[in-house]
């Protein structure tokens, strides 16, 4: 096989990527400066080579401890639990929570053979007392293998007595009533509070 | 090409690249369908935000024949069953429901065991823990007989002579289902099933959902229907929801 179709193949691999976009790249490389492929095949070595897990929260580094973790002023003892490292980003876009984070590398999923010990539900509950966590926040996504493994979580954390919340669902900011679904009005009126 | 609209309940999804999702759905008129959603992710419009495992709705498929993945191009989202995510026994059972519908050959139009699968969910959703295994195994067996292959329980699986009612029978996975007392001679491998056990499952199989008396009853139903099942209808050597249905691990 040759170089253009080694490289095609793999760029094929990635997603939305598929044999003719991945030939018209592998092209467009050849025909740029040779100075900037080079410079995009050394990202990628360095991303794969530096990029590991945050040996506490899991969340994706470059050194052991993650920026959040190693960020003095935000509080050890509230950790928030999320499916995947991009949740975080998403919330830390919103700027409001000062607590540290919980990777767990995904949710409870029977159906694709995922269980607990494919989690790192083990590494969060030895965090409690070593972190000395007051307050953990379960912010699965709202679906149900979500809410599943919420109430897993819940369950394994409840003998250590720190507080546990779950986030809260509802309609979208921004959005309109009329057009929201059935199912997601019925949640915010349940989850409605006093004013 | 033929767009249509069909009653259906999702047996499985998972992300597709950054912003779509592929489905499994069970549906009334088309069987069991893999469905790409495309932007189900990111937008609410078309597949309401609540196009979630177990939904059930209205779906508006792509159809054309001969590929594996067809395109949804609208779901109307008229129930979600987030009770079956409020207890791990309800949670497991409905993930090792679908997983063997899903393995089991539905094609083209099957309205009663669309409706089989449905009710199966529903009466999940609610049930109190002493009621999963008899409705999640009630509804596969109900399935299995509706596809043709319901074991024999009223006359001998192989001789066909009438089986004394009331009473406990040999049962052959083989066999295709019980046996008289000479054909068990010649069967090795069949196992006794008490005379509640044959009961449970004749009552199964016609629709009716009878509860079982203990946990131990309960295992034993997990483990022939699995054994059934492997034998006449899947590899049952995959089955991992079922495994970990089966198993209570996460209970
Ligand atoms: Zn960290
Ligand atoms: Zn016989």
């Amino acid at each position: 096989m040759s170089a253009i179709d080694d490289l095609t193949t793999e760029l094929a691999r990635l997603p939305g990527i598929g044999r003719k976009t991945a030939q018209r790249l592998t092209y467009h490389l050849l025909k740029q400066p040779a100075d900037q492929s080079r410079r995009l095949a050394q990202a990628l070595v360095t991303l794969v080579d530096t990029v590991r897990t945050c040996t506490r929260c899991f969340n994706l580094t470059e050194a052991p401890l993650c920026s959040i973790c190693s960020d003095g002023r935000r509080d050890g003892t509230l950790v928030c639990v999320v499916e995947d490292a991009a949740d975080i980003a998403a919330i830390e876009r919103a700027g409001e929570f000062r607590g540290r984070y919980h990777v767990l590398g995904g949710r409870l999923s029977p159906l694709d053979g995922v269980g607990p010990d494919d989690l790192t539900i083990g590494a969060l509950l030895a965090r409690i007392p070593e972190d000395e966590v007051t307050e953990v926040i379960l912010a699965t996504n709202p679906s149900l293998e979500g809410e599943a493994t919420a109430l897993y979580i819940q369950r394994q954390l409840a003998p250590l007595g720190v507080r546990v919340t779950r986030i809260a669902r509802g309609l979208p900011v921004g959005g309109d009533l009329e057009y929201a679904d059935g199912v997601t009005i019925a949640q915010a009126l349940q989850a409605r509070r006093d004013m | 090409m033929p767009l249509v609209a069909t009653d259906a309940l999702v047996l499985h999804a998972f992300d597709y690249l950054e912003t779509s999702r592929i489905l499994r759905l069970a549906t009334r008129e088309f069987g069991v369908q893999s469905v790409l959603a495309r932007g189900a992710r990111r937008s609410s419009q078309r597949f309401g935000t609540a196009l979630d495992l177990f939904a059930e709705g209205v779906a508006q498929l792509d159809l054309r024949p001969g590929r594996e993945l067809q395109t949804l191009s609208g779901f109307e989202v008229l129930r979600v069953r987030p009770g079956l995510a409020s207890d791990m026994g309800r949670f497991t059972a409905a993930a090792a429901l679908s997983e063997c519908v899903q393995r089991l050959v539905i094609e083209e139009h099957a309205p009663v065991a669309f409706d089989i699968i449905r009710l199966a969910l529903d009466g999940l959703t609610e049930a109190a823990a002493d009621r999963v295994v008899p409705l999640t195994v009630g509804a596969l067996w109900e399935l299995v007989g509706e596809l043709g292959f319901a074991p024999a329980l009223e006359s001998c699986a192989s001789c066909h002579e009438a089986l004394p009612a009331g009473e406990g029978a040999p049962f052959s996975h083989a066999a295709g289902g019980a046996l008289c007392a000479r054909c068990a001679t010649r069967a090795p491998g069949a196992r006794r099933l008490p005379a509640a056990a044959v009961v449970a499952l004749q009552e199964w199989v016609a629709g009716r959902r009878p509860g079982l008396v203990s946990d131990a009853e309960a295992r034993a139903h997990q483990r022939l229907l699995r054994e059934f099942l492997g034998e006449h209808l899947l590899d049952a050597r995959g089955l991992q929801a079922y495994a970990t249905w089966e198993q209570g691990r996460w209970s």
